[in-house]
């Protein structure tokens, strides 16, 4: 699904990217994890075309070139929890335009169904602008989420909304990912949704990967017992400027067998 | 057919473009625009054309009634190229104001589609705002532009197509410069109107400013506007300079578009407009 090498990418005097190789493979469920500015969304945004990165090969849906990685993200879903909604336009319209953009014959039907299926079909004639910033949250989701992508990207996607909502949106995320086989790339702070999403977590911190592998094998060699302590630890390392190699992430990955 | 082979085919590309327009028509029927699109120019004719026939009732003579059909014509033709610039900046500026890039770049949709569709809404704002302007020159100034028949179709063509060049060059300059320069942007088209002689001959401008007014396409345009409604030659040789003219800006312009829109990804601006 995703296949990134080497990737780097500095804005004028700041690292954002500094190297970071990430593999995504059919089905999985990925977490992108660590501090602002760690170079999760620079990551997210270089895959997806959004951002040119300096260095670095990205393969997405095994399409290496810039332009056939276009094509590629017919079949990919993106939402964020920044991205807002366009004035002078109800719900159904907005979605509409996505389904056309992803090749619906159908736009209004497919968007129709993608709402039912989160239970969101009442807001479809509502204005975007009308909306709560959890409805929106859900609007963005449905947008990722109505042409069953092979490939489902999500920056920060929950964090506006009610634990409830969320709890729901979770479910439906991955009912979605073991019916369509549908792979989640997926970065957060709420470490318990990630727990619950992920199955595998790569740690970034300064733009570099600081560890890569199934929670459970990585709370195993940290001597930790939840995310949110993984992460402090890896924090509380890093601010004590220990080198990235410090932590195992080769043996990591070889453990779960997951991205090499 | 997979969807990726899907998204690289003709009939993928028309549904994007297609998507594009009507997401922006959905905007300009339910915003104000239709102001900028039919209000407004109407007030303008009636400003220029007021202005005309002030100058002709002050001067007299059939010299000063060329004047009204000049000034009017010029108004007329000038919200061609206007509503045409106008159509696809204010389709990317709201894409911009309401952060929409990061998703739309995040999908198939090539920039050129965008912009294709962006055009295609815009061609319905020209026809809609040009419509309006027309009648209001006829009803008010008794100025028929539409008495020059066919004649005046390939000067409107010529018109349309430099608005979009313009266009594409505000759009590059926000997207090179950032958002905040779209003054600089809307500027450009009131750089143009002196000095392409919208209203009159461009050998009334000091001698000085004529090098510069000589090398704009939109100069030949509204000559040959002129000539085609006040019947006092033929317009085909400024047709053909402007329509030369033309197609080295529309050249240059989506050159300088393709280079800022290269420097935007390689820079990571879109996390402004995130």
């Amino acid at each position: 699904m995703l296949y990134v090498r080497g990737l780097r990418k500095r804005y004028r005097q700041v690292t954002a990217v500094d190297g970071i190789d990430l593999t995504v493979v059919a089905g999985e469920r990925v977490a992108l994890v660590g501090p602002n500015g760690a170079g999760k969304t620079t990551t997210l945004m270089s895959c997806l075309g959004a951002v040119h990165p300096d260095a670095g090969v990205i393969e997405l849906l095994g399409q290496r070139s810039v332009r056939a990685r276009r094509s590629a993200l017919a079949r990919v879903g993106f939402a964020a929890g920044y991205v807002s909604l366009p004035t002078y336009l109800r719900v159904i319209d907005y979605l509409a335009l996505y389904a056309r953009l992803y090749g619906s014959r159908r736009p209004h039907d497919q968007a129709m169904a993608a709402l039912r299926r989160l239970d969101a079909d009442q807001l479809a004639h509502r204005w975007g602008v009308e909306l709560s910033s959890g409805q929106r949250t859900i609007v963005g989701i449905v947008k990722a989420t109505m042409h069953s992508p092979a490939l489902l990207v999500l920056d920060e996607p929950t964090a506006s909304l009610d634990p409830d909502v969320a709890i729901r949106v979770r479910a439906d995320l991955l009912d979605m990912c073991e019916q369509h086989g549908t792979a989640l790339l997926i970065t957060s702070h709420n470490m318990s949704e990630v727990e619950r999403l992920a199955q595998r977590v790569v740690f970034l911190n300064a733009g570099r990967v600081l560890v890569d592998g199934p929670l459970e094998v990585i709370a195993a060699r940290l001597g930790q017992s939840s995310l949110e302590d993984i992460f402090l630890h890896l924090r509380e390392a890093n601010g004590a400027k220990l080198p990235a190699t410090e932590v195992p992430t080769e043996s990591l990955q070889a453990d779960s067998g997951a991205s090499l | 057919m997979s969807v990726i082979a899907d998204a690289g085919r003709p009939g993928g590309s028309l549904r994007r473009i297609g998507g594009v327009a009507i997401r922006h028509w959905c905007v300009t029927r339910r915003s104000p625009r239709i102001l900028d699109i039919a209000v407004w120019p109407v007030f303008n004719t009636l400003l220029y054309g007021s202005i005309a026939v002030y100058a002709r009732d002050s001067g007299g003579g059939s010299a000063s009634t060329r004047t009204v059909i000049s000034v009017v014509t010029g108004i007329v033709m000038w919200h061609v190229m206007y509503l045409a610039q106008n159509a696809v900046s204010n389709s990317f500026f709201h894409e911009i104001y309401t952060r929409q890039l990061a998703s739309l770049l995040t999908t198939p949709l090539r920039p050129a589609e965008w912009v294709l569709g962006a055009a295609l809404e815009g061609l319905i704002k020209v026809g809609v705002g040009v419509g309006a302007v027309t009648v209001a020159s006829a009803v008010m100034f008794g100025v028929h532009v539409t008495d020059a028949g066919l004649a005046i179709a390939p000067v409107m063509a010529l018109l349309l197509l430099t608005g979009w060049a313009m266009a594409l060059i505000v759009v590059g300059v926000v997207m090179f410069l950032g958002s905040g320069t779209e003054t600089l942007a809307w500027g450009l088209l009131l750089v143009i109107m002196p000095l392409s002689g919208v209203f009159y001959p461009v050998s009334v401008l000091p001698a000085v400013i004529r090098p510069i007014s000589a090398v704009l396409p939109t100069t030949y345009a509204f000559n040959a506007a002129r000539t085609v409604v006040d019947g006092s030659g033929s317009p085909w040789g400024s047709i053909g300079v402007a329509a030369v003219a033309t197609a080295v800006l529309m050249a240059a312009s989506f050159t300088f578009a393709v280079f800022s829109l290269r420097s935007f990804l390689r820079r990571g601006l879109i996390s402004k407009y995130t």
